[in-house]
């Protein structure tokens, strides 16, 4: 038996295939029937420049990308230089050696295999070789599953012509042969294979664009921002095969404006952005909350403000998401933790807009949209699918009729008998304008009163743990998947800890966060971001008194750190 | 485009008018436009529910709420990208934009390129009338530099830009300009740009009494000129050359240039049947791709 939770890092520049290689693991891992989560960093150039992908597998679920790896393979000078801090006793370290450009120092209890990648590609007269090299070395050191790799290099090479996969499978066998004469130090071995899952992987942003095909969408209109561009890349490929349409605007702005009008015009309608488009969306955030459109945004948050940090992990776009318009604009805001999320939230965030006839703001963040991981695969009659209220023909017809929940009847354009006006003035029930001042209240409570009933349609907040805790995390985002291991890992050491995991972020269902506190000592709020967003919104909407817990370093919270936070102020 | 007709009773333009009345100033050009408006949809026999009036703001912008069919009053600015919207999901209703100059290119000036270039399959009806009136009369990208107004006390600092010129250089395959005093010529370019399968832009220069004083009735009618009889609607060299006669006192008239080209909402059906797409798609495939 090898060890069942393992973290590989590779690290290079990029160019030198150090993404490919983790997604050949990854997939082979996923193959061999285990669960995997995968992080990447691309460098911020379109050519070079550091590049990171770390691959966690495990027999069990994984919720996070783990606290530090247990192997390295550096395929430069500096991946080398970046990750030499975490080299501790018990690392594996593998490099390209000799001739890799690096003479890597060897810390005491580093176990190190040196694997001359560089040398063997030049051999082999391609440069394009030396990551093929590197992870025939990695499958035979630490157990990586020889047969589903090589269906996955099958399976990946196909379509390239013969020449191209035995190239690779020779340069694969090199790597191999290389690693076979080395002598294994170390304990990391990746677990044997188990029978395969009906799984699938996907990245949290291919995660988004499934969930909006399965969740029936018919109008998609992109605008390229880094983080969140590769949801229309999937959106692109299949929404055309079941007849709906993607366009690309010519701004954020015009995007909104046209998810807006395909909506009105009757079809389920959404956009993906980042904060910076989410910003320029505002006014027309504002005009579906008054005219009463149902549009979906999904904000991948990144580094902000301004141009901020694009590729880089943050979840400071909360604030943003849930006031950001001008007047009482009301919306629903949602917050997907995992891959599985980006998926059926989707789903769900498409029947919230049409259900209720308003904005919904999906947020998801920049440590997601790249990370892949095994879900089960999606079963079709287990998607729901709600659609808008739409006028029966019966009497006569009234956009904005007061009715006791709040959600008048919608009617598609070309329905005879229902003409009316959609609008973002202040109106009376037909739609016509009206600035009587009863009447902006009047709708002001229909507009938000409609909301009142959200918390009942989602699902209730998770809580993880039972009984009294000394200290009660609430974390939302990818975060929770770091506070889930986090809480296991402390109540196995014996601490009373417990967690709460949001994913209806606006508006905040605040008996739920009430009934949570009631059962904890201190309240402990993890959050990527340097004011604490969804401590400020605890304060002001709860009577709970949390501990903030800010990071803003552009990368995600590790296991470890909640539970020394734990640990401090228990 | 659909044109249909009532229970095969052609509909006049007083069935047009919403109940809804009118706004503008006494003396506003824009009452020519309506009229011409309401005209060009009997004549050209389209069901008000099957037509959907989208605006941005502006005193053109209330255009919407006067005229019986499905109606958006959007934001400034963004009437077009909304109607691309509501038009690419509905290609079988007809789309009317309307809006002024402000609106259009100041604002909006982002989206207006795009409509054209892309040839969203709709109608936009400019009244352009050289002013923001809805805020009381500060200049617009129309305006001339004679005008002397709420920000330009001691005349505008800016030369005008050519509505035609810039629709016609972007792509737009339908172009035509009038002048509100001449609702017949409205109405026969409007009517043209709804039966016209493509991004249709009418220009139409709209007296506004209350705030322009330089660009009155008298001197819109100097400066048009209608099109001569043998332009090639075709000619897209001939077209901008009439454009330009702007700038030397005589506003070209008419239809300018009108080509067929395949819409946005054509590429779009071209890309869906290219791969087979269909409503009952067996989304299990596309699940299954994404297996390891």
């Amino acid at each position: 038996m090898g060890k069942v939770d393992l973290v590989i890092k590779i690290a290079g520049e990029g160019g030198e295939g150090v993404i490919s290689t983790g997604d050949f693991i990854a997939a082979a891992c996923a193959r061999a029937g285990q669960e995997v989560y995968t992080i990447k960093t691309f460098p911020a150039e379109i050519k070079g420049g550091y590049a990171m992908y770390q691959v966690r597998t495990s027999l069990d679920p994984v919720f996070n990308q783990g606290d530090t790896f247990d192997i390295l393979c550096a395929f430069n000078g500096e991946a080398y230089e970046v990750n030499r801090q975490l080299l501790r006793p018990g690392v594996a370290f593998v490099y390209d050696y000799p001739d890799g450009g690096f003479e890597p120092e060897i810390p005491a209890g580093v176990h190190a295999y040196p694997i001359p990648m560089s040398r063997t590609a030049k051999e082999m007269k391609s440069y394009r070789s030396k990551n093929m090299v590197a992870l025939g070395a990695l499958s035979v050191l630490f157990n990586i599953n020889e047969k589903t790799l090589l269906e996955v290099l099958v399976y990946k090479f196909r379509s390239k012509g013969t020449e191209k996969l035995n190239f690779n499978l020779d340069a694969f066998h090199k790597g191999k042969e290389l690693a076979e004469g080395l002598v294994k130090t170390d304990p990391w071995r990746v677990a044997d294979p188990v029978d395969p899952k009906d799984v699938i992987i996907v990245s949290g942003n291919e995660g988004v664009g499934l969930g909006a095909i399965l969740g029936g969408l018919k109008f998609y209109s992109a605008y390229p921002i880094t983080p969140a561009t590769e949801i229309a890349k999937f959106v692109a490929l299949h929404l055309p095969k079941v007849r709906g349409i993607l366009i690309q605007a010519e701004d954020e702005i015009a995007s909104l404006s046209q998810v807006l009008g395909a909506s009105y015009a009757g079809a389920r309608a959404m956009t993906a952005t980042s904060g910076p488009g989410l910003s320029l969306m505002g006014e027309m955030l504002g005009m579906a909350s008054m005219s009463e459109t149902p549009v979906l945004v999904v904000d991948v948050q990144r580094g902000g403000p301004g141009t901020g940090m694009p590729t880089k992990h943050e979840q400071s776009d909360l604030f943003l998401a849930v006031f950001g318009s001008h007047g009482d604009a009301p919306r629903i805001v949602l917050a997907v933790e995992d891959v599985k999320d980006c998926i059926h939230m989707t789903v769900e965030a498409l029947n919230l807009a049409e259900l209720y006839q308003t904005p919904v703001i999906l947020l998801s963040d920049g440590s997601l949209a790249f990370s892949t991981q095994t879900v089960p695969a999606p079963k079709l009659d287990a998607i729901r699918i709600v659609n808008r209220k739409r006028w029966d023909g019966q009497g006569v017809y009234q956009r904005y009729q007061m009715v006791a929940d709040g959600i008048s009847p919608m009617a598609d354009p070309g329905t005879p008998g229902a003409m009316h006006m959609a609008t973002g003035l202040e109106h009376g029930p037909t739609g016509a304008p009206n600035y009587v001042p009863g009447n902006h209240e009047a709708m002001h409570r229909k507009r938000f009163g409609k909301l009142q009933s959200v918390a009942e349609f989602v699902k209730p907040t998770e809580v993880d743990g039972e009984g009294w805790a000394d200290v009660g995390i609430i974390a939302w985002g990818s975060t929770i998947g770091v506070v889930r291991e986090a809480v296991t890992r402390l109540q196995a050491d014996g601490v009373k800890v417990k967690g709460f995991y949001p994913k209806l972020m606006w508006p905040m269902p605040v008996a739920q966060y009430e009934s949570f506190a009631k059962t904890c000592g201190k309240i402990l709020v993890p959050e990527v971001n340097f004011q604490g967003q969804l401590s400020h919104f605890i304060r002001s909407e709860t009577t709970l008194n949390p501990i903030p817990y800010t990071i803003c370093g552009g990368v995600p919270f590790t296991p470890i750190q909640i539970m020394n936070k734990v640990r401090e102020i228990i | 485009m659909s044109i249909s007709m009532i229970g095969q009773v052609a509909l006049k333009p007083k069935d047009y008018k919403s109940e809804v009345p009118v706004v503008w100033c006494p003396g506003c050009g824009h009452y020519g436009i309506l009229n011409g408006i309401y005209r060009a949809l009997s004549e050209a026999g389209i069901d008000p529910s099957r037509l959907m009036s989208i605006s941005g703001i502006g005193c053109s912008s209330r255009a919407p709420y006067f005229i019986n069919s499905y109606k958006m009053h959007t934001l400034h600015g963004r009437a077009g990208a909304v109607a691309t919207g509501a038009q690419l999901v509905r290609p079988d209703l007809t789309t009317l934009v309307m809006g002024g100059d402000g609106d259009g290119f100041s604002i909006g000036g982002g989206h207006m390129p795009h409509l054209a270039r892309k040839n969203v399959d709709l109608t936009y009806v400019l009244f352009d009338n050289g002013i923001y009136g809805l805020t009381k009369g500060q200049y617009s990208p129309t305006s001339r530099p004679e005008m002397t107004a709420y920000t330009t006390p001691y005349g505008g600092p800016e030369a005008p830009m050519n509505p035609l010129l810039y629709m016609l250089t972007y792509g737009a395959t339908y172009v035509a300009q009038a002048f509100a005093g001449k609702p017949g010529v409205c109405a026969e370019l409007i009517k043209g740009a709804l039966e016209h399968r493509g991004f249709a832009y009418v220009n139409i220069y709209s007296q506004c009494p209350t705030f322009n004083t330089v660009d009155t009735v008298e001197f819109y009618r100097d400066l048009v000129e209608t099109v001569p009889q043998d332009h090639d609607v075709t000619d897209l060299g001939a077209a901008i050359s009439l454009a330009r006669r702007t700038s030397e006192g005589c506003a070209p008239m008419g239809l300018l240039y009108k080509v067929d080209r395949p819409t946005l909402d054509m590429q779009m059906t071209a890309i869906m049947d290219g791969v087979g797409g269909r409503e009952d798609y067996d989304l299990n495939q596309i699940i299954d791709a994404n297996r390891p």
